[in-house]
């Protein structure tokens, strides 16, 4: 088992920082958390629904409205840059002029626009890296997850990861993001991000079971309370996910 | 997926596989010439049987005294002959009739025949025998029993004729079936070499497509509507060659080898070119679909 006790939740706006060692379960819990994986027990409340607990066919309308970046992340070679940040809008949904706008400001943002008509195939391996970066961040999705995202992008690209990654949250997104490097974490931590750390398969600090509420905000009447876009409880109990529903344009099939 | 984006993903698929496309265009046609021909070509062989196939392998010539009565009589008496198949009379009519039509068919003045009378041919019995390897024997020994008959002025034994010219037929139909089986084996290399060529491209976006959240459906829908697409219209460049070049072909066939019959031409129904079309549309389909490998769950992880 990668991961152990882990109840994390993510509110809209939020971005959290998770850092630990090598194989301490961070792409893993990214994996859980952006439905590519599922969890053998436990469970991931996304939008208001167990995807855990969903039925195969419906894990695509989840995974469409979580902006997913990791070093496995695929582009499509033959086509531009731009298309291929258009491509995660057009499954979300979005009119084609709409979602060109959304994928240039994307590319905008992670200062690749000079990229937008080159074939994904002639860029080198950095500028791969940040052009899927602009396709996870574009729009931006519910929830943006990303694994390494400084990775392979040059130190000099740091800064820009950090920025496209704070831009999604300002935006609304819900943003989780894993880190080996520290200077990206710090980055990220001071601009409002969240900080926990992973050990082991288990948020350092935190008890052997049940919630960690410095890690999920407090929905008391009255606080400036964000509701949860998700809810990951990789656990032995899973009956307590509140979290937001998607809008109707977003939503999947029951 | 909405209208829109597949119009938008079928155009960028179109692009990026044209040669594919072009190739899987290319092979369905040929696919439609191999299936259409053979239609088309055993409506032919049919059709020359009207002429090849009555499979006559002696007319009996009767003399003049012999009435209709008579004639039916000997027909029975020879159907009675454990080789004979089926015995047909033909009437002085039906026999000017049948002389008519095969010297106007032949470019002959139709003026040349008014003179011609039913009573000018005489009353005939056609013979079929049945199959056998030593059929032209068999039809030279009933022709040389029959020759003594009273009533019969002249036996035709077909055997080294008509009878010769069918076999020919059933061996080019067998040469013509193998023919097509080896077209039709071609044609499937192709298509199989298409669908493994277009395979790797297609995977590759499936896998994009299925990372950022696309249905099942969605990713296979384009490259299933693009191959049908080609399908389609492969076929039906297909079955328009046959539609324009069947016929003049044939008659230059017939013409050569003498071959006269008044039976219609045969051309591709609607109803066959509903049903090629709708084959090869489910086709494509299936070969859109089964060209787009989904990713497995444990490949996603």
């Amino acid at each position: 088992m990668v991961l152990d006790t882990v109840t994390l939740g993510v509110a809209r706006s939020e971005l959290i920082v998770i850092e630990g060692a090598a194989a301490s379960g961070k792409s893993t819990l990214l994996e859980l958390a952006s439905g590519v994986r599922m969890p053998d027990r436990g469970a991931v409340w996304f939008a208001g629904r167990n995807t855990a607990g969903l039925q195969r066919a419906s894990l695509p309308f989840v995974r469409r409205n979580i902006g997913y970046y990791s070093s496995e992340s695929l582009l499509l070679l033959e086509d531009s840059a731009l298309a291929n940040v258009m491509l995660a809008l057009a499954v979300r949904g979005e009119a084609p002029a709409q979602a060109e706008q959304s994928a240039r400001d994307a590319l905008a943002l992670v200062k690749a626009s000079d990229l937008e008509n080159r074939k994904v195939a002639s860029l080198s391996s950095g500028q791969k890296r940040l052009v899927a970066l602009a396709r996870a961040v574009a729009g931006p999705p519910p929830l943006v997850v990303a694994d390494e995202p400084a990775a392979g992008v040059g130190d000099e690209a740091r800064d820009i990861v950090a920025c496209a990654l704070c831009a999604a949250r300002d935006a609304g997104a819900a943003v989780l993001a894993a880190t080996t490097d520290a200077v990206l974490a710090d980055l990220l931590v001071r601009r409002g991000g969240r900080r926990i750390h992973l050990e082991q398969g288990r948020i350092a600090g935190a008890p052997a079971m049940g919630l960690v509420p410095a890690l999920t905000p407090s929905p008391t009447p009255g606080e400036n309370f964000q509701p949860r876009i998700i809810t990951l409880k990789i656990d032995d109990d899973e009956d307590s996910g509140q979290d937001e529903a998607l809008p109707p344009a977003t939503r999947g099939p029951a | 997926m909405k209208a829109v984006w597949l119009a938008h993903h079928l155009r960028r698929q179109v692009q990026a596989h044209r040669w594919v496309i072009l190739a899987a265009s290319a092979a369905f046609c040929l696919l439609a010439l191999v299936a259409g021909g053979a239609r088309l070509g055993s409506r032919t062989v049919a059709r020359w049987g009207a002429f090849v196939g009555q499979n006559v392998h002696l007319i009996v010539y009767l003399t003049d005294d012999v009435d209709q009565e008579r004639a039916r009589d000997l027909a029975e008496l020879l159907r009675r002959v454990p080789s004979v198949a089926q015995v047909t009379a033909v009437e002085p009519a039906a026999a000017l009739a049948r002389f008519s039509a095969s010297a106007t068919a032949f470019g002959l003045d139709g003026k040349a025949m008014d003179g011609l009378e039913p009573a000018y041919f005489p009353r005939s019995l056609e013979v079929r025998l049945a199959p056998a390897a030593d059929l032209s024997e068999r039809a030279g020994d009933l022709a040389k029993r029959l020759r003594p008959v009273p009533g019969i002025l002249q036996v035709d034994a077909m055997g080294s004729g008509l009878a010769r010219l069918s076999v020919w037929v059933k061996l080019g139909r067998r040469l013509g079936a193998a023919l097509l089986a080896a077209l039709a084996l071609v044609t499937l290399a192709a298509l199989a070499a298409v669908f493994l060529r277009s395979r790797g491209a297609v995977a590759r976006r499936a896998a994009v497509l299925d990372q950022l959240g696309e249905t099942a459906t969605g990713i296979r829908l384009p490259t299933s509507l693009w191959m049908a697409a080609a399908a389609a219209a492969g076929a039906g460049a297909g079955a328009l060659v046959l539609a324009l070049g069947w016929q003049p072909l044939v008659s230059r066939l017939e013409r050569s080898l003498g071959i006269v019959t008044n039976a219609p031409f045969p051309a591709l129904g609607r109803a066959d070119i509903a049903m090629g079309l709708a084959i090869v549309l489910l086709a494509g389909l299936a070969m859109g679909y089964f060209a787009t490998p989904l990713p497995r769950a444990q490949d996603r992880a």
